[in-house]
């Protein structure tokens, strides 16, 4: 049977920022990222890589979908 | 057929399902998807646990002492008989098989066996992940092959229009019977099912396959515990 190749990573893919939190009280937090062509697949990534703990809430956001402010090294204006 | 007939077949499928998931997670395309992989044979190796431990609670458990010699006796389909060779079989699987195992587990939860409406209820949560991971990989695309393959196996798994997955529908043990089944299938898939001829005069009613075949002796190996015996201390 052929198949179609497949590289060890996507041609077109976006970094997402993974954040859970494991009680009411606690603020999200930043937990990891994956990469993924798309919002499904990262879905699937985030919950397969970080289900390890018992979070009451996970969220994944597109990296290029956060505004930054300032970054490291950089001052806050 | 009796339900604990289907629920032992589902977790036989379950079973064979999270090996080979299992067998690719250090092989698949990127490193998420090795974990995913690995992240899905753990959640359906469980859920195979928990289905398996619903057969005495039906009361009439269907496992006989010939599972141990008998690699036909598994009630497994054709797809799992052999470890898969290309990605494709794997997204296959994991877009039709796994979506058509989850159907049939919704179409428990919504019968009248309390059993299994209340032990099965996680399981659909946690299937949303390997549907979204599925469906993701199959519209990046695959060969036709193994997906002809997959859709043809789920419908034969579900078996004839006024067979025995209809009878349960009309006890009340299912929700849904083969057409809705397919029809549900289609649904979370957004795709039409393939025209394939069945002959179900050849069908296994037991095994709910076409083929005949069995799973391969090293997996079946597996399954019995003697892969493992390999590496206890000589005279153990």
């Amino acid at each position: 049977m052929t198949d179609h190749h497949f590289s060890r990573v996507h041609a077109n893919v976006r970094e997402y920022e993974v954040f859970a939190r494991k009680a009411r009280i606690e603020p999200l937090r930043m937990i990891g990222s994956v990469v993924a062509p798309d919002d499904d697949l990262a879905a699937a990534y985030a919950r397969a890589t970080y289900d390890e703990e018992r979070w009451i809430e996970m969220a994944i956001v597109p990296r290029d979908s956060m505004t930054t402010l300032w970054a490291p090294g950089e001052e806050a204006e | 057929m009796s339900l604990s007939t289907l629920v032992l077949s589902l977790a036989d499928n379950k079973q064979m399902l999270g090996l080979r998931y299992a067998e690719w997670a250090t092989r698949a395309p990127s490193l998420e998807a090795d974990i995913a992989a690995a992240a899905m044979g753990l959640d359906d190796l469980g859920h195979a646990r928990v289905l398996y431990g619903c057969l005495e609670a039906l009361g009439d458990d269907p496992r006989r002492p010939e599972r141990e010699i008998d690699s036909g006796s598994y009630l497994a389909l054709p797809y799992f008989d052999e470890p898969w060779t290309a990605w494709g079989q794997f997204v296959a699987a994991n877009a039709v098989l796994d979506t058509a195992f989850t159907v049939m587990i919704q179409a428990c939860v919504e019968g009248n066996e309390e059993v299994l409406r209340t032990r099965l209820r996680k399981m659909l949560s946690e299937e949303r992940y390997h549907f979204l991971h599925g469906r993701s990989w199959l519209r990046a695309g695959i060969d036709q092959a193994p997906l002809h393959d997959a859709w043809r196996q789920a419908i034969e798994w579900f078996g004839p229009r006024d067979g025995d997955v209809a009878e349960l529908q009309r006890e009340g043990s299912l929700s849904m019977g083969p057409a809705e089944l397919t029809a549900r299938l289609e649904e979370r898939l957004d795709a039409h099912a393939p025209r394939v001829e069945i002959d179900w005069a050849a069908w296994d009613p037991a095994r709910r396959r076409g083929r005949h075949g069995a799973i391969d002796e090293r997996t079946f190996g597996m399954l019995r515990g003697l892969e493992e015996k390999r590496f206890y201390p000589a005279g153990a």
